[in-house]
């Protein structure tokens, strides 16, 4: 690689970085170290990208692309960021460019009119009664609605920051910006998921 | 401690909530909690904030996830293969093979068709059709390039609304 | 009688190859055949023939009976993509196709390669995918040692990320001029 390019880094990023040195043994031909890096990540993804498309079936599809992908790039792998860096870039991209497609047909009248049904896995607990259920089905729908309504770039930081509990420099790097950007991403995403769910957050 | 909301640190609010302080600064933030109801209440929204979200649960994974994925590296895998084999024939078939081919070619469907009449529109009509897969694959390598050019005249028209 | 016909076209599929051979060097390819510098460009446009181009010479049924074997988010999207690219202007198509065979003749990590520093340039926000483009376009028309002597000036690097030079420099190097 070119000099002034390359992130110098990078050689002490893989010496930490146990899922970079299993990507590289994949480099080498070994289909092990990919079975293993698939058990690793296989759940992080698909949740991730569920919370971002709101769409079981689809997340699963869009996760084997991700990783379709990352099976692809093995020969030119080198690297110069942490592992979970590059796979949750690519699984953004990937699951916004689905949500982008999507609009197209399915319009933002979906995000106004209310979401689909839970899906059939989420079985209800019945430790709850039935008002309790209908109550916390209605919360849980409402803060998938307030998720899915934040920018594109703030419910990429929330979802990754929430349930993936990346840093902000790790955020940063998925999104390719700058780490005081990140922070103002969250601080505002999070000030507008107060707001819209006030009743929930309110004493 | 400075007033995390009016000295435009009020990320250090979200990251206290999230329990990603370290000890010493989360001590100096609580003790500026004690005087600034502010800060306190923003606090206090954020944890029931996080609590809430914690409530999205997502589904598990499918059990076939994993066979599904490797079914299709493996028809991905016998594709290029097939593709590779055929490769450095290609130019020599294109231009010097065909007239003579062709015409072998047209000898054998004769012979074929006089011999299975049905079998020959099925595997001609195959050798037409092309797979949704491949189409994809060109599909999403053309979309990545016209969007890389389309960033002159997307830069006002898809400027995130953060 | 069958047989006698089978036999002659599989003997003349056989003899094909060395008398093709002989006569290739022999002969001089004709004038047009002489306007194609790349041995491999008519196979790139031809790969992308072969998807697209045969995609749309099949009936409406053969189309909806491949689709129908994905999953309905994935032939959702591919009607998507096909719409849009079937609705581009020739020219816009003629401009993506030259692009298209540019990147098909790379060697396969390469394309790879090319194809994560797209999904890079991607994330950027809008104004930066227009300052990485503007500079691609750029130091894709300059001569290898200058572009690379701007891209390592102080001005260069202070204007752009190391994760925008690295997708400039990538570009450039791989797709030359755009």
């Amino acid at each position: 690689m070119e000099p002034g390019v390359n992130n110098d880094m990078g050689v002490a990023v893989a010496a930490l970085d146990y899922d970079a040195e299993l990507m590289l043994r994949v480099k080498d031909g070994d289909g092990a170290s990919f079975g293993l890096l698939l058990e690793r990540h296989r759940s992080s993804v698909i949740h991730f990208i569920y919370r971002l498309v709101q769409e079981e079936a689809v997340a699963e599809e869009l996760a084997q692309e991700v990783f379709l992908r990352v099976y692809r790039s093995r020969e030119s792998y080198e690297p110069t960021a942490k592992f979970t860096t590059w796979l949750f870039r690519i699984a953004t991209h990937l699951a916004l460019n689905w949500l982008r497609d999507g609009k197209h047909q399915r319009g933002q009248e979906s995000l106004d009119h209310g979401f689909p049904e839970l899906p059939a896995r989420q079985v209800a607990d019945r430790r709850r009664s039935v008002e309790q259920e209908m109550v916390y089905q209605d919360k849980l729908r409402e803060i998938r609605h307030a998720v899915a309504s934040l920018p594109e770039k703030q419910r990429v930081a929330v979802l990754m920051h929430k349930y993936e509990e990346m840093d902000y420099a790790q955020i940063a790097k998925v999104l390719g910006c700058s780490e005081s950007a990140v922070k103002s991403l969250l601080f505002r995403a999070y000030e507008t998921l107060r707001a819209r769910l006030a009743h929930m957050v309110r004493a | 401690m400075n007033c995390p909301m009016e000295s435009r640190n009020p990320e250090t609010l979200v990251s206290y909530a999230a329990g990603e302080l370290d000890l010493e600064t989360a001590q100096a933030l609580e003790q500026h909690l004690a005087s600034c109801s502010h800060c306190r209440a923003v606090a206090a929204e954020q944890a029931a904030l996080w609590k809430a979200l914690d409530k999205w649960q997502a589904p598990s994974v499918s059990l076939d996830f994993d066979r599904r994925l490797y079914r299709r590296m493996e028809e991905e895998a016998r594709r290029s293969f097939w593709q590779r084999m055929a490769h450095p024939f290609r130019p020599m078939l294109l231009r010097q093979f065909v007239p003579l081919t062709v015409s072998a070619g047209l000898l054998l469907m004769v012979g074929l068709i006089l011999e299975h009449p049905h079998k020959v529109a099925t595997a001609s009509h195959r050798a037409e059709a092309v797979r949704a897969e491949q189409v994809e694959r060109t599909l999403d390598d053309l979309e990545l390039l016209q969007q890389f050019s389309a960033a002159q005249t997307a830069s006002a028209d898809h400027a995130d609304a953060m | 009688m069958r047989w006698v016909i089978l036999s002659f076209g599989l003997a003349m599929a056989l003899a094909a190859g060395p008398v093709c051979a002989q006569q290739a060097s022999d002969k001089q390819p004709p004038a047009d055949e002489q306007a194609s510098t790349a041995e491999q460009a008519p196979t790139a446009e031809h790969l992308m023939e072969e998807a697209l181009d045969r995609w749309n010479k099949m009936t409406p049924e053969e189309r909806e009976r491949e689709l129908a074997k994905l999953p309905p988010a994935r032939a959702r999207r591919i009607r998507l993509l096909l719409r849009r690219y079937n609705q581009m202007s020739p020219q816009a198509q003629e401009a993506l196709r030259k692009r298209y065979v540019k990147f098909s003749q790379l060697p396969p990590d390469k394309k790879e390669l090319i194809r994560q520093r797209l999904m890079d340039f991607h994330q950027l926000a809008p104004e930066r995918r227009l300052a990485v483009y503007q500079a691609v376009k750029q130091l894709g028309q300059l001569p290898a040692a200058e572009r690379q002597d701007r891209m390592n000036s102080a001005e260069f690097q202070g204007q752009f990320s190391p994760q925008e030079r690295q997708i400039i420099h990538d570009i450039t190097e791989y797709m030359g001029p755009w």
